[in-house]
């Protein structure tokens, strides 16, 4: 008896579930789309990025699907390994023939699945996570054929915001301390030009090591320049003993760090007496209504904040590019969906939210021939000629209890102050 | 100039760690690599007798002014070195002991390279990864000369000078007393020195206590002079080594000057090389060593 009840519940829901996924498609099309992601679903961060994404695909297929079919998301874990990352590309590319790619989270992953997968079979990929300014350098040579998107801003706007700091405070000489790994070197790069673009001289440019006894040295190098202020792209551990070690030997109190030293260990260790010149920059979140309609629709769905990294940008990764697969139409090529994205994110097109309502407001304007903006988590996402976004960013100090906001720029205050400096 | 008064003070420490690295090399005949992390062990040591003294006394927690030094982180530091010397002889009989009986020197290296992580990470363990500091404050330079510049923070004359006053002592006791002949007749030969009623193993307990103590030494000063990180066995190792071998593996002398070279060495260094290049050149020193004097600046061939 009980054998017979499970087959009939069972035999009920497999029912109700197929009738389920019919009711729509009956409504729409009678087909499907697949399109991919390679996601790190194996680590905890990487899980929520990737539910996002389907979160987002799941509004547009209550829509009624893009470019007249159903959206079918196929993921794949990336384990954050290049080899795996790319085997997954690779087998969603050419086995599954999906039209087009999210992910994915890392630089390093994202950056070999680009130039081994879909640049060479003209699949467009969006990206929500990955902030490596080697993008940008890829995308100005050409070699990305148009077809890279990120929806999280690169560390330039760090480095620009910190060049604004130094302009607003009327530092003439900066010496600039930076982490040696790939960010810091990047920053350090980045800051020179910035700093140079708003008449801040950079005297002294000094590598720091990791696990280095003593960073006596190399204080004393950039302490011989006589700067006015200090730049510092440095991790707290390293940062810790570099800054004590400036500040003992009678360096410059005016700092201005990086996100990274945003920590209460670096406070309390190197003492908030000595802290009271520094400001410090960071990449905020927007704060327009369209960002809290997401936060408001996240929580619906998941029953918490999205606290995690790059859900917003994941989410609005999604939307866009199943905005341009509409905007392309049926049977577009790669390059006809990448081509299409700036009708979809034109700053004077029609504005559309980041929900199912959106999708479908957008699909009517699209097939009367306008373009959209779209709203999304992120704020109007604008992809510049490279691919890359820009975002919000604030100023802070350090303060007795944690964290000030000095200032806070939108992002047309910075994509403004960036566009200044070129 | 100011990069050359810098190295003479961070060669202070890194000489008194590697005179115990060169003892125990020579007369218990390995490579220990977990040495470095009896530095950790000392900084760490006295970083918990100084807030016990100082909760004690209160007294003995104001500074010793213009030194950042509190009397309560000077009896910790006498106290840490002895816990220290313990600890080094506790490590012999729980493991080098056993392994030297069985093993050969390679077990002993292998088993120096276990040993390092174990300490490391049982300090991590107990103390947190994030850095510590003996004083919050910090203890500002002095300007000797203007022109050229240079700046020396107190505490490092006094750890200079400690430092001294360590290896001054350890000549004493090593060319003075019949204790310090034993010990370099057991580095020498320790068959022979057997044979003339020298106790082995009094002699290598010794050797692991003297170790110790100057590692513990080391350690506070390193900490003094920057911060106590539970890694920072792993960052100090390669200097020690290379003071060592420059020195040459059993010379006290050796190991002293080798610690100074180093410290100069990498603090000159940057006048030359960009500073992304600078951990190499403890690298640099030892293969040049090798090159030029393969058995170090004192050290003699062996048998």
């Amino acid at each position: 008896m009980p054998v017979t009840t499970k087959t009939r519940a069972g035999l009920t829901l497999g029912l109700a579930l197929g009738l389920g996924a019919l009711a729509p498609a009956a409504v729409a099309q009678d087909c499907t789309t697949k399109i991919g992601a390679v996601l790190p679903t194996s680590v905890d961060w990487g899980r929520p990025i990737a539910e996002v994404a389907q979160f987002a695909v799941d509004q547009v297929n209550e829509a009624g699907g893009a470019a007249g079919c159903k959206i079918e998301m196929v993921l794949r874990d990336t384990q954050v390994d290049p080899k795996v990352g790319v085997d997954a590309a690779k087998a969603l590319v050419d086995l599954e023939g999906v039209k087009l790619l999210l992910g994915a989270v890392s630089s390093g992953v994202s950056m070999p699945i680009l130039t081994s997968v879909t640049v060479p079979a003209g699949v467009p990929q969006f990206s929500c996570c990955s902030s490596s300014t080697a993008f940008t350098k890829l995308a100005e040579e050409g070699k990305t054929n148009g077809l890279w998107f990120r929806t999280f801003a690169t560390t330039a706007v760090q480095s620009a915001v910190a060049a604004k700091v130094a302009r607003d405070k009327g530092y003439k000489t900066v010496a600039v301390l930076y982490k040696n790994d790939d960010w810091g070197q990047d920053m350090a790069r980045l800051i020179a030009a910035d700093f140079a673009a708003v008449g801040v001289e950079v005297v002294a440019n000094v590598a720091i090591n990791d696990a280095q006894p003593s960073y006596r040295a190399e204080v004393t190098e950039a302490l011989a320049a006589q700067p006015e202020a200090l730049y510092l792209a440095l991790y707290p551990v390293e940062g810790t003993s570099a800054v004590r070690e400036w500040i003992s030997l009678g360096g410059t109190q005016n700092m201005i760090v990086a996100n990274s030293l945003k920590s209460d260990e670096f406070r309390d260790n190197v003492g908030l007496q000595y802290l009271g010149n520094t400001l410090g920059t960071d990449t905020a979140s927007p704060r327009s209504d369209s960002a809290d309609a997401f936060r408001t629709r996240y929580v619906e769905r998941f029953g918490s904040e999205p606290n995690g990294p790059g859900l917003a940008n994941s989410y609005d990764a999604t939307m866009i590019a199943l905005l341009a697969m509409e905007a392309a139409g049926p049977d577009a090529s790669g390059a006809d969906i990448a081509a299409a994205v700036p009708r979809v994110t034109d700053p004077a097109g029609t504005r559309v939210s980041a929900d199912a309502a959106g999708f479908a407001a957008a699909k009517e304007v699209l097939a009367g021939g306008g373009t959209v903006m779209y709203d999304g988590g992120t704020g109007n996402v604008r992809f510049d000629a490279n691919g890359d976004v820009s975002a919000p960013a604030v100023v802070w100090s350090f303060a007795e209890g944690g964290i000030d906001e000095v200032e806070y720029l939108s992002l047309d205050d910075v994509n403004g102050f960036i566009a200044s400096l070129r | 100039m100011q990069n050359l008064v810098d190295g003479i003070l961070t060669g202070s420490y890194i000489s008194l760690a590697a005179i115990g690295l060169t003892l125990v090399m020579h007369i218990l005949r390995f490579a220990n690599f977990s040495h470095a992390e009896l530095l950790s062990v000392g900084a760490y040591a006295a970083l918990v007798f100084d807030k016990a003294f100082a909760a004690v006394f209160p007294i003995a927690a104001t500074k010793l002014a213009p030194l950042s030094l509190t009397l309560a982180l000077l009896a910790a530091i006498v106290v840490s070195m002895a816990f220290t010397g313990a600890t080094a002889i506790l490590i012999d009989r729980l493991v080098f002991r056993r392994v030297r009986d069985k093993g050969n020197e390679l077990s002993m290296v292998f088993a120096s390279f276990g040993m390092a992580l174990v300490m490391r990470n049982l300090i991590a363990l107990g103390f947190g990864l994030h850095s510590q500091l003996y004083s919050r404050d910090i203890a500002f330079a002095v300007i000797l000369s203007r022109d050229p510049l240079i700046l020396v923070k107190p505490d490092q004359v006094f750890v200079l000078g400690a430092a001294l006053v360590l290896m001054a002592a350890l000549h004493l006791v090593l060319t003075r007393t019949t204790f310090g002949f034993a010990l370099r007749a057991v580095a020498e030969n320790p068959a022979l020195a057997q044979v003339n009623g020298v106790d082995l193993g009094r002699m290598i307990a010794a050797t692991w206590v003297i170790a110790g103590m100057l590692a513990a030494a080391a350690g506070v000063f390193y900490g003094l002079s920057y911060q106590l990180i539970p890694i920072m066995g792993r960052d100090l190792v390669l200097p020690v080594f290379a003071a060592t071998i420059v020195g040459g593996i059993g010379s006290v002398y050796g190991a002293v000057l080798g610690g100074f070279i180093v410290g100069i060495a990498s603090n000159l260094a940057l006048l030359v090389l960009p500073s992304g290049y600078s951990p190499a050149v403890p690298f640099l020193l030892i293969l040049a060593v090798l090159i030029l004097r393969p058995n170090g600046l004192f050290g003699e061939a062996r048998a």
